[in-house]
C-alpha cells in the first residue's frame, strides 16, 4: 500500500467534503463564491500536480491502482475541465433553486472518481471509479428540479446508465470466471501464458461486454440513445462536464483496458471497433444537421467526437493513441468555450428554450463570446489553424499510416473515408451555429452582456487553449508521444 | 444431488425475476416486489451451493430483507394505479423481445462450446469465508472499498436534495 500515490484525489475529496461543511457557515448570498473558491483551490492542486515531485511508475493498493504518464496527463485534463466546470456553475447559480453547494460538491466527487479512473488497474477499480462518476452525474442531471427537461435527462441517464452498469458488471464477472484474476496485467500475463484463453467464447464475451459499457460512456453507437436528451435536458455547466470529463473517463479506461489487459486482442477487435467508429461518425454528423436546439446540436456533436476517438483506437498504433490525446486536449477547450459562452447567454435571455436563434447578433452584445463560439464552432469542425483541426488531422494521418497492414488495407481507407465525410458534413451544421450569431435576420434582444472576471478570464484560456494547441501542436504532441511511449511498449 | 440442486435453483431464480419484470398476471408493484424477494432467496441458494454461505446469509438478511423494505416502502408512498393503468408499447415490447433472444443466443451458444473454468486454478479458502472476505476488503480491494463510501455520500446528498421538498 502507498497511500501518497492518491494525494491528489484525497485532497479533491476532501475539498468537496470541505464545501458541504462550508455550506453550513455560508450565508446564502455568498455561497455563490464558494464555487470561485473551489475552482481557486483546484487551480492549487493542478498546481501541485507539477511541483510534487511523483514517482514515474508506480503500483499500489496491492496493485489496483497504477500512477504513470497516462494516468497523470489524465488526472491533470480532468482538474482543468473541472475547473472551467466551476466557473461556468458560478454563472449558473442563480437558476438553481437550492442547493447550490451541494451543486459545486457533487461536481468535486465527479472529479475524484475520473481521478480514480485514469489510474484503474484492476476491473474493481474501474466498476467503483465508473460508478462514482456515473452516481453523481445521476443526481446532478436532474439537479433544475423545477425544469420537467432537467428531470426526464436525469431518469433517461438513470435507466440507461443501469442498463449499461448492467453489462460491464456481467461482462467483468465473465472476465473473472474465465481468467480467474481481476487485474489488468495479470490477465494478459495469463493471456501470454495460455493462448486458449484469448480465444474461449466467454472470455470474448466478456470484454464485449465491458466495452459495450464504456461505449455508454463515451457515447458511441449503439449505446448512444440517451446522449442527445440527457444533454439537453441537464443545466449546461453539467453537459460541458459530461462532454469533456465523462467522456475522457470512457476513453483512458477503454485505452486501459484494451491494450493493457488484452493487448493481443486488440488486434482481433479491430474490426468491430472500425465499424462502430465510422457508424458513430455519420450518425453523429448526419442526425446534427436539422437540430435547432444548441445544446441538442451539441449532443450529437459529442457523438460525432466519440466517433473520431474511436478512430484513433482502431489504428492500433502508438500513433493513433498519441492522436486520441491529443485530440482531448484541443476538444477540452473547445467543448468548455462553447458551453460557457452557451452558460453566459441563457443567463441574459428571456426564453429558455435554447434555440440556435438567440444567439442572433451575439456580436454586437458581447464580442467577446462570439469570437469565443465562433472559435470554438470552427475548431470543432476542424478548419485550420485551431485545436480541433489538429486533433484530426492526428486521428486521419494515424488510421491512413493503418493503411499497410495488408489484412485490412482497403478498411483503413473506407474507414479515413468516412472521417473526412464526416467532418465535411460537420461543417455545414457548425457554420449554422457561427450563421445565427452574424447573419441573422432583425435580433430581437441587443443589450449588451458584461461578463464577470472569472467567466472572462475562462474565455481567455480556452481561446489562448484553442489557439495555441492549433499553431504550436509540438509540445503537446511531445508530451503525447512521451505518455503513449512510456506506457504502451 | 448438487448438480440437480443447482438447476433447481437457477430454474427459480429465472422464472422469478420473469415474474418480478412481467408477470402477466398482475401489474402490481407489490407482487413485483415480492417476486424480487424470491428472486433474491433463490440466488441466495445459489452462493450456499458454491459455499459461500455468509453471502448467502448476507443476501437474505440486507437484500431480501433490509433493501426489500425499503423498496416496499417506496412504492407504497407512490401512487401504484397510475403504474397500473399505463400500457405497454408495442414497438418496445418487440424490439426488447429480439434484444432479449439475441443476447440469450449468443450467451448460449458461447456457453455451450466453451470449456467452462478449464484450466483454471482455484484456491480454496482457508478458515472461514466471512474472515477471508474481510481480509480481501481490508487489503486487496481497500481502496474500491473507500471509493464506495464517498459514492454511498454521493448518493446521500442526491437523494436528500431531489427529494426535500424545501431547501435554503
Amino acid at each position: 500500500m502507498n497511500a501518497s500515490l492518491i494525494g491528489f484525489e484525497i485532497a479533491v475529496i476532501l475539498l468537496g467534503l470541505g464545501l458541504l461543511m462550508l455550506d453550513l457557515w455560508t450565508p446564502p448570498e455568498r455561497k455563490r463564491g464558494l464555487g470561485l473558491a473551489a475552482a481557486l483551490s483546484l487551480l492549487l492542486v493542478l498546481v501541485a500536480t507539477f511541483v510534487v515531485p511523483m514517482p514515474q511508475d508506480a503500483t499500489g493498493f496491492s496493485g489496483g491502482y497504477v500512477f504513470d504518464p497516462l494516468a497523470l496527463f489524465f488526472k491533470r485534463f480532468f482538474l482543468v475541465a473541472a475547473i472551467l466546470v466551476l466557473v461556468m456553475q458560478t454563472e449558473f447559480a442563480d437558476r438553481i433553486a437550492s442547493g447550490i453547494s451541494e451543486f459545486y460538491a457533487l461536481v468535486l466527487f465527479a472529479l475524484a472518481g475520473m481521478m480514480f479512473a485514469a489510474s484503474a488497474n484492476n476491473f474493481v477499480m474501474l466498476f467503483v471509479a465508473i460508478e462514482l462518476i456515473t452516481v453523481t452525474f445521476y443526481v446532478l442531471t436532474s439537479f433544475q428540479r423545477g425544469r420537467q427537461a432537467s428531470l426526464e435527462a436525469g431518469v433517461k441517464y438513470l435507466i440507461l446508465g443501469a442498463l449499461s452498469s448492467g453489462f460491464l458488471v456481467f461482462g467483468i464477472a465473465l472476465i473473472y470466471g474465465t481468467s480467474g484474476t481481476m487485474s489488468f496485467p495479470e490477465i494478459a500475463k495469463g493471456i501470454e501464458a495460455n493462448h486458449d484463453l484469448a480465444h474461449q467464447g466467454l472470455f470474448l464475451l466478456g470484454i464485449v461486454f465491458v466495452m459495450v459499457a464504456l461505449g455508454f460512456k463515451i457515447a458511441a453507437v449503439p449505446m448512444q440513445i440517451w446522449a442527445p436528451d440527457v444533454y439537453q435536458g441537464a443545466p449546461a455547466p453539467i453537459t460541458a462536464f459530461l462532454a469533456v470529463g465523462s467522456k475522457a473517463a470512457g476513453v483512458v479506461l477503454l485505452l486501459r483496458v484494451l491494450l493493457t489487459a488484452v493487448p493481443d486482442l486488440a488486434g482481433h477487435s479491430a474490426k468491430l471497433l472500425m465499424t462502430v467508429s465510422g457508424i458513430t461518425i455519420l450518425y453523429g454528423s448526419l442526425c446534427a444537421i436539422p437540430q435547432r436546439n444548441i445544446k441538442r446540436l451539441l449532443g450529437y456533436s459529442s457523438i460525432a467526437s466519440a466517433g473520431f476517438l474511436l478512430l484513433g483506437l482502431s489504428a492500433l498504433s502508438l500513433n493513433g493513441i498519441s492522436a486520441i490525446l491529443y485530440y482531448l486536449g484541443g476538444y477540452l477547450f473547445t467543448v468548455l468555450a462553447a458551453f460557457l459562452v452557451i452558460c453566459i447567454v441563457m443567463r441574459y435571455t428571456a426564453t429558455q428554450d435554447e434555440d440556435i436563434s438567440v444567439l442572433a447578433g451575439l456580436h454586437q452584445r458581447s464580442p467577446l463570446l462570439a469570437t469565443s463560439l465562433t472559435l470554438a464552432m470552427v475548431s470543432l469542425a476542424g478548419v485550420p489553424p485551431l485545436a480541433g483541426f489538429f486533433g484530426k488531422f492526428l486521428l486521419l494521418k494515424a488510421v491512413v499510416e493503418s493503411a499497410s497492414n495488408p489484412d485490412f488495407h482497403s478498411a483503413y481507407y473506407t474507414l479515413g473515408a468516412v472521417g473526412i465525410l464526416g467532418v465535411v458534413i460537420s461543417l455545414y451544421y457548425y457554420f449554422g451555429v457561427v450563421k445565427a450569431i452574424f447573419w441573422s435576420k432583425a435580433p430581437a434582444d441587443l443589450s449588451p452582456i458584461s461578463l464577470s472576471l472569472p467567466a472572462r478570464l475562462s474565455l481567455y484560456a480556452c481561446i489562448a487553449g484553442m489557439l495555441f494547441l492549433g499553431l504550436y501542436p509540438a509540445p503537446l504532441l511531445d508530451l503525447t508521444d512521451g505518455v503513449v511511449k512510456a506506457v504502451f511498449k | 444431488m448438487e448438480n440437480a440442486l443447482f438447476y433447481i435453483f437457477a430454474a427459480l431464480t429465472l422464472l422469478f425475476a420473469f415474474l418480478c419484470v412481467a408477470n402477466p398476471f398482475s401489474r402490481n408493484p407489490v407482487t413485483s416486489a415480492m417476486f424480487l424477494v424470491l428472486t433474491m432467496i433463490s440466488m441466495a441458494g445459489l452462493f450456499v451451493l458454491l459455499q459461500a454461505f455468509f453471502l448467502a446469509a448476507v443476501q437474505i438478511l440486507v437484500y431480501a430483507g433490509a433493501v426489500m423494505v425499503l423498496f416496499l416502502f417506496v412504492i407504497m408512498l407512490l401512487d401504484i394505479k397510475e403504474e397500473e393503468r399505463r400500457r405497454f408499447n408495442r414497438f418496445a415490447i418487440a424490439l426488447g423481445g429480439v434484444s432479449v433472444i439475441g443476447l440469450g443466443f449468443i450467451l448460449f451458444s458461447t456457453i455451450r462450446e466453451s470449456k467452462v473454468g478449464a484450466g483454471l486454478k482455484l484456491t480454496a479458502v482457508k478458515g472461514s469465508d466471512t474472515a477471508a472476505l474481510g481480509k480481501a476488503l481490508f487489503t486487496e480491494y481497500l481502496l474500491p472499498f473507500e471509493i464506495v463510501s464517498v459514492l454511498l455520500l454521493v448518493a446521500m446528498v442526491g437523494v436528500i436534495l431531489l427529494s426535500k421538498k424545501d431547501l435554503k
